[in-house]
């Protein structure tokens, strides 16, 4: 029967050629999307790291004719005056790269022998605790750290498996990135950018780096005890603009921000999901009305082949196989264009998002053409071939 | 053997009752090549379908090869219907987007026979109809008279008992319409297929064993 229907739409291939073209054309946009849905779904799904619940971030203004000596005692205590509030759970100062602030420094260099490229964040003693940053190997660095040889740094996960990957730990080795530096910690996976930010090497560095510089740390990172933002917002502005003498003090939640940050990523996500949700819908009416017509058109077949013999099932099996045939075909094509896409690597995402995507859109599609097939499958299965028949 | 006994058929519509047969009796045995004439809407096609189980008696037994089918359901009266009945019809009803040896297989993708086996019955078929040489052409390459050779090799490939056809002479011209008789009287006469044909034609119905005439749903001779 199958090599029967194969010669049968083989031989109607100009009647099924605009099926064809939107299972076609369908494949291709849903394999797009779902490409790049689940690509970024298994980003969002992978730990950013580090906690932002119940935080808020700070930026405040120091006068730029205090020198650094002051700077650092000033800001030790607003962290100590910060830490008095029972409201205030942990503090930490940083530097201009902030969690979901969206901008960020890269540095690199090939002063070892290979390029090392990575991202930096400038960062105090706290950062860690305060953030419950997640470690994988060694600590974060402390007041001991600053005072050796080498200035201390803590490096992200990706960094270790990106230029290191054969190394057991690189604890304690020496990194020559924007200097000399003493590796003392690596973290786990870090995301500071947004949920759907890829794993990039990262490297902390202490504020001192910035100090060179005459560019001390002016914003902060602060834990809150739970629902307490709204309580505590007022005090702590009040608090900083005393202590800073500066009325330029500006106040965020954190977890506003995550969701601010993620907006690039989630609004296409939606925007297209919309319109491949359209799509769909077009093309399961388009069926509807195409199947629908088509067998009108060869209800003296239909008659005929059950005066031959074909029960009602084997009639709706032979149209709904029909579609699926041509479906097929089209899914065929499709197939061939998409996986050209991670053979060749004509985009910098994983292959497998492409092979993921290809068996998303493949199944969508036969679910749907299965579905829409039936009915109108089903109903010519119902002809009295005695009516049909004497309709010519 | 066709045994019709008390068969009515009514079509019924929300306001009008059409009575298409009449308490009708026929019995065709074995072997019998059987016309039945009468004016139109008579009820010879209504007739010959119930004959061929592609429509139901609103009353009344059909009795085909020794079994009773008023009781069948509808996929056990389809097997019936492929292995026991074949179907000639006036407008040949081939499927043009079939070559012709494809047509003639139709009835076999309905058993479980393989692919060259069907191959080799079909060509077989339309050899018993003299178009061998046409087996891959399209429907709407050939004659009339070719098509309903086409359905005559179809209607005979599964090798059934019945051969039902309904004015399989009426589309063609007269030359044609003796060579399809011919080739329905040969097939009657080397393999003892009972055929029983509707036909307004009487020199046609003339060359068979019986004459059935019907008027108004009911038998008159």
């Amino acid at each position: 029967m199958f090599s029967h229907l194969l010669k049968l739409m083989w031989n109607k291939r100009r009647a099924n050629g605009m099926i064809f073209l939107e299972i076609l054309l369908a494949f291709i946009v849903l394999f797009g999307v779902y490409s790049f849905i689940l690509y970024n779904l298994e980003r969002y799904q992978s730990p950013l790291g580090f906690n932002y619940e119940n935080s808020i971030g700070v930026r405040l203004d120091f006068d730029d004719e205090m020198d650094s000596l002051t700077v650092l005692k000033t800001q030790e205590r607003i962290r100590q005056d910060l830490l008095a509030m029972s409201d205030v759970e942990a503090v930490t100062w940083i530097g201009p790269v902030n969690p979901f602030g969206g901008s960020t420094w890269q540095t690199s260099s090939d002063a070892s022998g290979q390029l090392i490229q990575t991202q930096m964040m400038f960062v105090d003693k706290h950062f860690g605790d305060a953030a419950e940053v997640e470690m994988m190997d060694g600590r974060w660095f402390t007041e001991d750290d600053l005072r050796g040889k080498y200035r201390p740094i803590v490096v992200n996960r990706e960094y270790k498996e990106r230029f290191f990957p054969n190394v057991e730990t690189i604890v304690d080795s020496i990194a020559e990135v924007n200097g000399e530096h003493i590796i003392v910690g690596v973290t786990n996976d870090f995301k500071y950018k947004s949920n759907f930010a890829e794993n990039f090497p990262l490297t902390f560095y202490p504020q001192v780096e910035r100090m060179d510089n005459g560019e001390p740390f002016e914003m902060m990172i602060i834990r809150l005890r739970p629902n307490s933002l709204a309580e505590v917002e007022e005090p702590i502005y009040n608090l900083l603009v005393s202590a800073t003498k500066n009325t330029d003090v500006v106040i965020w939640d954190m977890a506003k921000d995550r969701i601010k940050a993620n907006r690039p990523i989630v609004i296409p996500i939606v925007i297209l999901m919309v319109i491949s949700g359209f799509l769909l819908i077009n093309i399961a009416l388009g069926l509807f009305g195409v199947l629908f017509t088509q067998i009108n058109r060869r209800r003296a077949e239909i008659g005929l082949r059950k005066a031959m013999g074909a029960t009602p099932r084997e009639v709706t099996t032979q149209f709904v196989m029909e579609v699926l045939i041509v479906t097929l075909a089209g899914l065929l094509l499709g197939t061939f264009f998409a996986v050209q896409v991670p053979i060749l690597e004509l985009m910098d995402i994983p292959g497998k998002f492409f092979y993921y995507g290809i068996i998303a859109a493949v199944l969508t599609i036969l679910l749907i053409v299965t579905i829409c097939a039936f009915l109108p499958s089903f109903q010519a299965s119902r002809l009295q071939p005695a009516n049909v028949l004497h309709e010519d | 053997m066709i045994e019709i006994k008390n068969v009515s058929k009514a079509y019924r519509t929300d306001t009008i009752e059409t009575l298409a047969l009449q308490k009708m009796n026929l019995s065709v045995p074995s072997g019998e090549f059987l016309s039945i004439m009468g004016p139109s809407g008579c009820g010879k096609s209504t007739l010959l379908n119930i004959m061929g189980l592609i429509d139901e008696p609103s009353e009344g037994t059909v009795t085909l090869a020794g079994q009773q089918i008023t009781d069948y359901n509808g996929t056990r009266i389809a097997r019936f219907r492929n292995e026991q009945l074949g179907f000639i019809f006036q407008s040949f009803h081939l499927i043009n987007d079939l070559t012709v040896v494809d047509n003639v297989e139709l009835p076999l993708l309905y058993r479980k026979v393989g692919s060259k086996e069907r191959r080799r019955l079909a060509t077989e078929a339309l050899a018993h109809v003299g178009l061998s040489n046409r087996s891959t052409h399209f429907p709407n390459q050939l004659s009339g008279g070719q098509k309903q050779r086409v359905a005559i090799a179809r209607a005979i490939v599964g090798r059934p008992n019945i051969i039902l056809a309904d004015e399989p002479t009426g589309n063609l011209d007269s030359r044609m319409g003796d060579e399809i008789m011919d080739i329905l009287l040969k097939l009657n006469e080397d393999l003892g297929t009972t055929i029983v044909m509707v036909t307004h034609d009487e020199r046609m119905a003339k060359k068979t064993h019986r004459l059935v005439r019907l008027s108004d749903g009911e038998r008159v001779s």
